[in-house]
């Protein structure tokens, strides 16, 4: 394994220039947990389509990798081929929304969350289904901005879209959520 | 998120937001042979043929070949000057060597060049 201390630039260029195959596994090594997250979020929690996505947002990546001009970060610029690659199987499978779970469907604060841990676990499994709810815009936009923690400027880069359109759904997306939500808001 | 506003002034989504993702930062996914199903993935490196090294050393050859063919008087005028440059050096047994070490890397370097794998 390649110390931690060679930059991410450095081992592209390795790959680019020698066609360094131990540069590129470190990258995927030091990216995969990220990418694979996202993708998990992405396709609300289907951990194999997610790791399948993965594996060709990786694969794209090797491919491209002589398009990369460092303008971005190289994760930004890999939670772009990430979401791509999402939005690209989306279509394929002409994917239809989740199958509504009828008990999620009025999201109420279960009677066993009477402990902070469990409040704070319980609510987590709810967002969890409401944003399986979202358009995939809106939940890749809350994807970006909130668990990959990424600038509006940078969200933008990855969904390909200008910023203004990032914050609308990023609104949008938090309006629905508050909606499924209700039943943890804090009373005034 | 780049944003100034603090935990205080943070709606109650805002907040499940941001401390749903510092759940998500926190949990590292562990490789689990992830990495080496990318890698057994990757297109085949490209493998210059084997043939290649010695077909482009008999081209040079015949390459060469053909131009003293083509142009003898040339080749015995250049011929002829060299060696009267040679003939007109003082024979010594280190320029001897000089000269002999100077030609063998000059070939060694060629047939290295010619033979590489990239």
């Amino acid at each position: 394994m390649l110390p931690a201390a060679v930059s991410d630039a450095q081992l592209i260029a390795r790959v680019l220039v020698k066609d360094d195959r131990h540069a590129f596994g470190e990258l995927v090594r030091r990216h995969q947990s990220a990418v694979r997250a996202a993708l998990r979020k992405l396709t609300s929690g289907n951990h194999a389509l997610a790791d399948d996505l993965a594996q060709e947002t990786f694969l794209l990546a090797y491919r491209n990798l002589k398009s990369f001009r460092q303008e971005a970060k190289f994760s930004t610029w890999l939670y772009r081929i990430a979401y791509n690659a999402f939005l690209a199987d989306a279509r394929k499978r002409k994917e239809l929304p989740l199958v509504e779970d009828e008990d999620a469907e009025d999201s109420g604060i279960p009677d066993d969350a009477a402990t902070p841990v469990a409040r704070t676990a319980a609510l987590s499994v709810d967002l969890e289904r409401a944003m399986a709810r979202l358009s995939d815009a809106e939940r890749a936009a809350i994807v970006q901005c909130y668990h990959n923690d990424l600038s509006h400027e940078e969200a933008a880069f990855v969904l390909g879209c200008p910023v203004g359109t990032v914050k609308t759904h990023i609104l949008r997306a938090k309006q629905k959520l508050k909606a499924q939500l209700g039943a943890w808001a804090p009373e005034s | 998120m780049g944003m100034n506003q603090t935990d205080a002034n943070l709606d109650w989504i805002e907040r499940a937001l941001k401390a749903d993702a510092g759940e998500h930062a926190a949990a590292y996914i562990a490789d689990d042979g992830f990495t080496s199903g990318v890698m057994a993935r990757l297109p085949a490196p490209a493998v210059l043929p084997a043939w290649r090294g010695p077909v482009l050393a008999v081209l040079w050859l015949i390459a060469a070949v053909a131009v003293v063919v083509a142009l003898p008087d040339l080749f015995y005028d250049v011929f002829r000057g060299l060696v009267a440059i040679v003939v007109a050096q003082p024979l010594t047994w280190s320029r001897i060597a000089a000269a002999v070490l100077l030609l063998g890397a000059a070939t060694w370097s060629a047939t290295v060049y010619a033979m590489r794998a990239e």
